[in-house]
């Protein structure tokens, strides 16, 4: 088994490196400034996939957070308060900003449960939505806000795509880690336990509200770090990113790569904003066709790609199993 | 010996219902006392009370001396009372590693910083070697918790509690759906949960065999109420304990 964890992240690697490789030789301008976006966005849908993938909580709230995030640094960076802020600090302080949000308006949401909790967080992304459309002094209203500077460390710009893109590998490669390394800790259990069984939990010293409101912050985070990357990668914000229709497709992303697995968070991020674009001539059919792969991915895999590949691996191990003998009964 | 759990006067209604009346008794530390009767007696009732899952409507609960009758569920368990379930219940969506360690968490005790970065949980597979051999089945910790037959969850169960060091053990049942060498299993682990570990282990149960088996000391409830507690001589020629099970009819 440990040769097998081995294979599977030996492949993960290689995927990443070719892609760091690949991906700026291929894509240019435009195509490249949207493989950047699926990367943010690949960000805020490893918040939801600790939610919803290891809490088993279905928050439509990253996206709120990532509105926030944005339009924290879109606020603080541009002078419209009266000061300006470096935007290496700023980008640090926004999923502080967002995580502290998220906290507070966890400890509330959370009294609810299941579905009760779902619909209040489709409520707090209509309630953040109107606000950043209509409320001027701070969100600029529908004309949104521009003039945002891109980020800098010392002298260094990240003012291009393509010194973005590099950027934004790194720190996500970092966001992924830390939540793949979430999983196999005692909160990362707690999670577990959560989802799967809240009475169990209870009975093994699990404080159920207080770990899933400690989800949320964590999810409010990543989505603030998700927003103040966008904004910096745009220099503009506008209120349309943060409507409800763009909270359905972030849950789709988590879905469609394996909503308990961070690679697949990932993949299903780059594969849900990177399509669209090779589709442009299909745009009008795009919702029908979300609306049949949600329906084909209940049913015909609730786990994503990653738990197809899961159940190949594991039907490859029975055959090894049965075929070898050698580790029944072995606790490894 | 010392009394590790007290429950005085506990009273619990669901609507109408009088599940539980004035129930009063004790359990001691290093020895199984048996919770015995009817269906429907209010025994799982009353483990739920003990473990918080429920309040009671009055009375109270005293743990290692402690009044925790307002204490929530979580904060006892990491006090000390672990439990196992009638059903099983696990992280269906886990393997078997996470499952257990989930139980070994609670006597690590580690900060979040701490297990974000340390490999873990020192004594969890030495200790976990050692229940296994008694529980009698090899698993591999890989495996979904699914793969394992009832009779292996319920053992199992028992394990997880015992990897969370509690001081008192609620055990709900364990020999339903088990074989005879699966019961003889479950009766070693709460033996050595007894025995070994000092633990007081609280045990609901029907098989007769196995009470009267392990049980230093049984207290009987019918109808919400204790009707007789003492040693399993004691309880198995008390007539209103007989009457209990048999009927009266019988005995006239």
């Amino acid at each position: 088994m440990k040769g097998k964890l081995k294979t599977s992240t030996f492949l993960i690697l290689l995927f990443c490196i070719l892609f760091v490789i690949a991906v700026p030789m291929v894509f240019h301008g435009y195509s490249l400034m949207v493989v950047n976006l699926s990367l943010i966005y690949a960000i805020t849908t490893l918040g939801i996939s600790v939610m919803l993938g290891m809490g088993g909580q279905l928050s439509f709230a990253g996206l709120a957070f990532m509105g926030a995030g944005a339009y924290f640094i879109a606020n603080v960076c541009t002078g419209r308060l009266g000061f300006k802020m470096a935007t290496l600090p700023a980008l640090l302080l926004a999923p502080v900003f967002c995580g502290i949000l998220a906290y507070v308006l966890g400890l509330i949401l959370l009294k609810l449960k299941g579905t009760f909790f779902t619909f209040a967080t489709i409520a707090l992304v209509q309630v953040s939505f109107s606000f950043f459309m209509n409320y001027r002094p701070l969100f600029g209203g529908p004309d949104g806000i521009s003039g945002i500077p891109s980020l800098s460390i010392g002298n260094y710009s990240f003012s291009s795509n393509n010194k973005m893109f590099y950027l934004l590998v790194v720190i996500l490669a970092v966001v992924a880690l830390i939540v793949e390394r979430i999983r196999v800790t005692k909160f990362g259990r707690s999670l577990a336990s959560v989802r799967d069984n809240d009475i169990a939990a209870l009975s093994l010293g699990v404080n159920v509200y207080m770990t899933k409101v400690k989800a949320f912050t964590l999810s409010g985070v990543l989505g603030g770090l998700a927003g103040a990357l966008y904004a910096m990668q745009g220099n503009f914000v506008a209120s349309d990113l943060f409507a409800y229709n763009n909270a359905t497709q972030f849950i789709i992303m988590a879905m469609v790569g394996g909503v308990n697995n961070t690679f697949g968070s990932i993949i299903g991020s780059v594969l849900i904003t990177v399509l669209p674009e090779v589709l442009r001539s299909l745009e009008r059919y795009l919702q029908l066709f979300y609306g049949l792969a949600v329906i084909v991915l209940m049913v015909f895999m609730p786990m994503g790609l990653a738990g197809v590949f899961k159940q190949l691996a594991k039907r490859l191990k029975m055959k090894k199993k049965t075929s070898s003998k050698a580790s029944e009964g072995v606790i490894k | 010996m010392k009394e590790i759990l007290k429950l005085e006067h506990v009273d619990k209604h669901f609507g109408g219902l009088h599940v539980t009346n004035d129930v009063s008794f004790s359990v001691k530390c290093g020895q199984v006392t048996g919770l015995i009767g009817p269906n429907g007696a209010g025994k799982t009732t009353l483990m739920n009370i003990i473990s918080g899952i429920y309040l009671q409507d009055s009375g109270k609960v005293y743990f290692d001396g402690k009044d925790v009758s307002q204490v929530p569920p979580y904060t006892r368990a990491i006090m000390g009372i672990g439990r196992t379930f009638q059903a099983p219940r696990f992280l269906q969506r886990s393997n078997i590693r996470d499952n257990l360690l989930i139980g070994s968490d609670l006597s690590e005790n580690k900060s979040f910083v701490k297990s974000f970065f340390s490999r873990q949980n020192m004594n969890f597979e030495t200790e976990l070697n050692r229940y296994m051999k008694v529980a009698g089945f090899g698993i591999d910790l890989d495996d979904d918790i699914t793969s394992l037959t009832y009779g292996q969850q319920k053992l199992l169960e028992i394990v997880r509690s015992l990897l969370a060091h509690p001081k008192l053990l609620l055990v709900d049942e364990p020999a339903a759906g088990l074989n005879s060498a699966e019961i003889e299993n479950a009766m070693a682990l709460l033996n050595i949960a007894a025995d070994e570990k000092g633990i007081g282990v609280l045990l609901i149960e029907h098989s007769m065999d196995m009470v009267m088996n392990i049980c230093k000391e049984i207290v009987v409830i019918n109808f919400g109420k204790v009707i007789a507690t003492g040693t399993p001589e004691e309880v198995s020629s008390n007539e209103e304990v007989i009457a209990a099970y048999l009927g009266k009819d019988e005995l006239d």
